[in-house]
């Protein structure tokens, strides 16, 4: 296969997208490592707001998961099959309770962070 | 009014004769709206050049012979009509992914050597004597496997599938959506026969969800629906305690 494979459909590029989302998500966890070793000290010898760059990569990385967990939810109908009464639950319902889950999910944890972190 | 003619681009490769394939045009008359790229080459090897090897049968999208990449996307040549292409050239190759014989014909030895491996009939531990009638199924237990029972062997899954390009050891769309087919059905006890080729590193577990296949597939199959969910079952199987049963 030639080397722009992905470059011949649109459905190909998303794909390879998709897959690419990995790598910033993977080195977001890096610095996020490290910005937790600075923080070891406690508030006082950390000032977050110095660290403009994580917060701007922080962003930018959001919006590659953002696209990452959409699509991974939106497949989640084809993965999952479940029957209830020897029916089969529709595709669209088993979606649309995943993005329900990440939506509690989200709220929980923010919860978490901002009550916890005051 | 002049004739409408169309330009046809079709793939000749003679392997006794040219190093590599290459590209011929045909430019042919294009009468009627109904015309599909079948026609065009029936045409072609008709009246002007007889030599062109293509595959072919049923004309009607049934019998999956007449695949091949039409403007670089598989299609059955059946249902590709010209009037969708006009008053461009359309390009007609032999599918991607697989040895070229010759022309527009390809080697699916690759293939039929993958779905003879799944097993692709019912398998029954024990037959039920002939005194018992025969095996009687509900509407619904043959809902659960009809859509991957659809699969007509054309291919274009596999010419779709950039994973089978890349790695030709890879089981499959329609192999793996014909063994859960078997897999679901409930005369079927042959599970366990076909789960060290589905759930093999070259299975299932080869591919990444392109999804591509099931964009292609002329007859509604879903085969990434079939390797995903082949993918959940054999995990559960492995963790869940007495998971693998028949």
């Amino acid at each position: 296969m030639a080397l722009g494979w992905w470059t011949r459909t649109a459905h190909y590029f998303w794909y390879i997208v998709r897959e690419f989302t990995a790598v910033p998500l993977a080195l977001w966890m890096l610095w996020f490592v490290v910005e937790i070793q600075r923080a070891q000290n406690g508030p006082k010898g950390y000032y977050p707001h110095s660290s403009t760059g994580f917060v701007i990569f922080s962003v930018i990385v959001l919006l590659f998961a953002l696209y990452h967990s959409t699509t991974f939810l939106s497949l989640a109908g084809v993965i999952l099959h479940f029957k209830v009464f020897d029916r089969p639950i529709p595709s669209r319902l088993i979606v649309l309770s995943q993005f329900g889950l990440w939506l509690v999910a989200s709220v929980v944890i923010a919860f978490v962070l901002v009550y916890f972190g005051r | 009014m002049p004739d409408k003619k169309i330009t046809v681009r079709a793939t000749r490769f003679d392997p006794d004769k040219d190093e590599k394939p290459r590209l011929q045009s045909y430019e042919i008359p294009f009468p009627d709206e109904s015309m599909v790229v079948l026609d065009a080459l029936n045409y072609i090897k008709s009246h002007v050049d007889g030599s062109l090897s293509y595959r072919w049968s049923c004309r009607m999208g049934i019998c999956g012979s007449c695949g091949m990449m039409v403007d670089g996307v598989p299609k059955l040549t059946c249902n590709a009509f010209l009037r969708d292409y006009w008053p461009k050239a359309v390009t007609v190759e032999p599918l991607n992914n697989f040895p070229i014989i010759r022309d527009l014909v390809t080697d699916l030895d690759d293939f039929m050597h993958k779905l003879k491996s799944i097993k692709p009939w019912i398998i029954r531990k024990q037959e039920l004597p002939l005194g018992a009638g025969e095996h009687r199924q509900t509407n619904e237990q043959i809902d659960d496997f009809r859509q991957f029972s659809q699969c007509i062997n054309c291919m274009l899954c596999y010419a779709a599938c950039p994973v089978y390009g890349l790695d030709d050891k890879f089981l499959g769309p329609a192999a793996t959506a014909l063994a859960r087919r078997y897999n679901l059905d409930s005369r079927d006890q042959g599970l366990k026969q076909r789960l060290p080729m589905v759930a093999d590193p070259d299975g299932v577990w080869e591919c990444s969800f392109v999804g591509e296949c099931s964009v292609v597939c002329p007859k509604g199959v879903d085969p990434a629906k079939a390797i995903q969910q082949t993918k959940l079952d054999t995990t559960m199987r492995f963790v869940l305690p007495y998971g693998n049963r028949e």
